[in-house]
């Protein structure tokens, strides 16, 4: 219902835009000065896991969206924060993966022959690793070479281990991408208007860039928006195992595996677990239907 | 200008053309009249150097005096386009539906000739002109065409730099009756205002008469009948060339059930 109302009013654009201004806003916001310190770390106990109301307990502001947690931070600007943290990782470790997999995936299926066997063992044989297990080794072994070396500031620590972090995840997704990039070029390179470029005396370069990749960029971009939800679960997901990002930065899945120690049957402080859940829900749907915009834009039978 | 001489294509042990011979003048036209699988397309494609790897070719083509089959990459891309087009079977396909037509016949000219985008584009607008699609179609789809047109913007794209070889692979199989007379009496135009040599495979026995000054009739990759096609379609000798004629539909005589090759 909600689809077919969007469909008729056309407004998917609008939403998304609305929503990112929203978020930004609230990232400035959230990351700014408040007396004490800035806001999503700034801690109060006094006003530990309150409930998400108007009117708040939490020192010179009007209102706390999303409620406190156990140490008084207010939730709302830790899950922005969190968010951008858990989208930055994810985009980037999705755009590795793509160029990644784009890269190898096209140049298998365009040299064919002995150079694909080889390069597609390559990735069955990754396939048949664990990803998240090679995700994990890699952050552990980063994270245990940033201690071993003299790096004091903390935030340069932090940084590096996030970039670990991405990097790893964007190095065990890129198999698919490169299976299914290899299929369409393969595909292309069988259609007769391939043969027929060829016989107008394109060279192989140039029918590669004007022939082949102009071709799949719709499949690239379809699997691009796939990919960066996927990372952001990832990210999540390790996170929440306490891998990911550490805090006290934080993710939406640090956040949750936060919220998940305060759901039981004594007391239920539901919001610490259901806000960075449904943030990261409301993230994933608005990426699909980005990448669905962005794939009527690109092909031109919906032009 | 082209002259093939003991043309034998073999894949591993299959052998799919068994040394044939034939030749076109500057502004002559031949055609290659056979049944499926017969040799006719992989002799076209052998011209161009666009054999598929697991292919072997023995004798010689010579083109303008040029051994094609001892020609490297680079060579086979200025010979390719520029000095012999070719047209396919389906316009549905050998076109890229990314781009749009504008930008296809472009293509050929650009790759070609060190010339603006500019000047290609007035180029390609005189050769959609020549194949009779109205200019302001230039930035259209091929999904936006009729099968007879875009089987036009294949040929404005061969024709695009003025080859002197066309080679015409079944050009009407795809299209309808009276699309595909239109499409011969354009290439048949195009042939005598340019001087430019055709060299046309079909199997269909009505359009070889209307474009062809020679024929070859081939079978199991080899020619068993060749000549001047009047003389070869109205006094076949070659057991299968009469088969072949007498399969032929006529409206004329008292419907009866066809005979069989």
């Amino acid at each position: 219902m909600f689809g077919r109302w969007i469909a008729k009013y056309k407004c998917t654009s609008t939403i998304g835009v609305c929503l990112l201004v929203a978020m930004i806003a609230g990232l400035v916001w959230s990351l700014s000065e408040n007396g004490s310190g800035r806001r999503f770390e700034r801690t109060n106990v006094a006003v530990a896991l309150q409930p998400p109301s108007w009117v708040t307990q939490l020192d010179n502001e009007q209102f706390s969206l999303f409620g406190t947690d156990q140490l008084g931070r207010d939730l709302f600007a830790r899950c922005i924060v969190g968010g951008a943290i858990s989208i930055s990782v994810g985009v980037a470790a999705a755009f590795i993966a793509v160029l990644l997999g784009t890269l190898w995936g096209t140049i298998a299926g365009f040299c064919g022959g002995k150079t694909d066997a080889a390069m597609m063992r390559v990735v069955d044989v990754l396939y048949g690793l664990p990803a998240i297990m090679l995700v994990v080794l890699i952050t552990v072994a980063v994270s245990g070479l940033v201690e071993n070396w003299t790096i004091t500031s903390p935030p340069l620590r932090e940084l590096i281990n996030v970039i670990a972090l991405l990097m790893a995840i964007g190095a065990v997704s890129w198999l698919t991408v490169s299976r299914v990039i290899r299929g369409q070029v393969l595909s292309l390179r069988s259609r007769p208007s391939i043969d027929a470029a060829k016989t107008i005396g394109v060279g192989r370069i140039r029918l590669f860039t004007h022939h082949i990749l102009p071709s799949i960029l719709g499949t690239i971009i379809v699997y691009a928006t796939l990919t960066v939800p996927t990372a952001i679960l990832s990210e999540a997901f390790l996170s929440f195992l306490g891998i990911g990002i550490r805090e006290p930065l934080p993710s939406w899945g640090n956040l949750a595996a936060d919220g998940l120690s305060q759901l039981n049957t004594v007391h239920s402080r539901w919001w610490l677990l259901l806000c960075p859940c449904l943030m990261i829900a409301t993230t994933l749907v608005v990426i699909n239907y980005a990448g669905q915009q962005l794939r009527y834009k690109v092909d031109p039978k919906y032009a | 200008m082209l002259d093939v001489k003991n043309l034998r294509i073999s894949f591993g042990k299959h052998v799919a053309v068994q040394g044939i011979d034939f030749s076109i003048e500057h502004g002559g036209s031949l055609a290659i009249v056979g049944e499926s699988g017969s040799g006719k397309s992989i002799s076209a494609l052998s011209i161009l150097g666009l054999l598929p790897k697991n292919a072997t070719v023995e004798g010689e083509i010579l083109f303008e005096d040029q051994n094609v089959c001892k020609m490297n990459n680079i060579q086979l891309q200025k010979l390719r386009g520029k000095k012999i087009a070719m047209v396919f079977q389906e316009p549905m396909t050998s076109l890229n539906p990314v781009f749009s037509i504008g930008e296809q016949i472009m293509e050929t000219l650009l790759v070609h000739e060190s010339i603006t985008r500019s000047e290609a584009k007035q180029q390609a607008l005189l050769a959609l002109e020549e194949v009779g699609i109205p200019k302001n179609r230039f930035s259209s789809y091929p999904h936006e065409f009729s099968g007879g047109m875009r089987q036009r913007v294949v040929i404005a794209i061969a024709l695009a730099c003025t080859p002197d070889l066309l080679i015409a692979d079944e050009p009407t199989t795809a299209l309808d009756t009276s699309t595909s007379l239109h499409i011969i009496a354009l290439l048949k135009r195009l042939q005598q205002d340019r001087g430019m040599g055709i060299f046309f495979i079909t199997h269909d026995l009505c359009l070889v008469s209307s474009i062809a000054d020679q024929i070859c009739v081939m079978r199991s990759g080899k020619i068993v009948e060749r000549g001047e096609t009047s003389m070869v379609l109205s006094t076949p000798t070659h057991p299968y060339t009469v088969a072949l004629t007498a399969c032929v539909p006529s409206i004329y005589t008292k419907r009866k059930r066809l005979p069989t090759i």
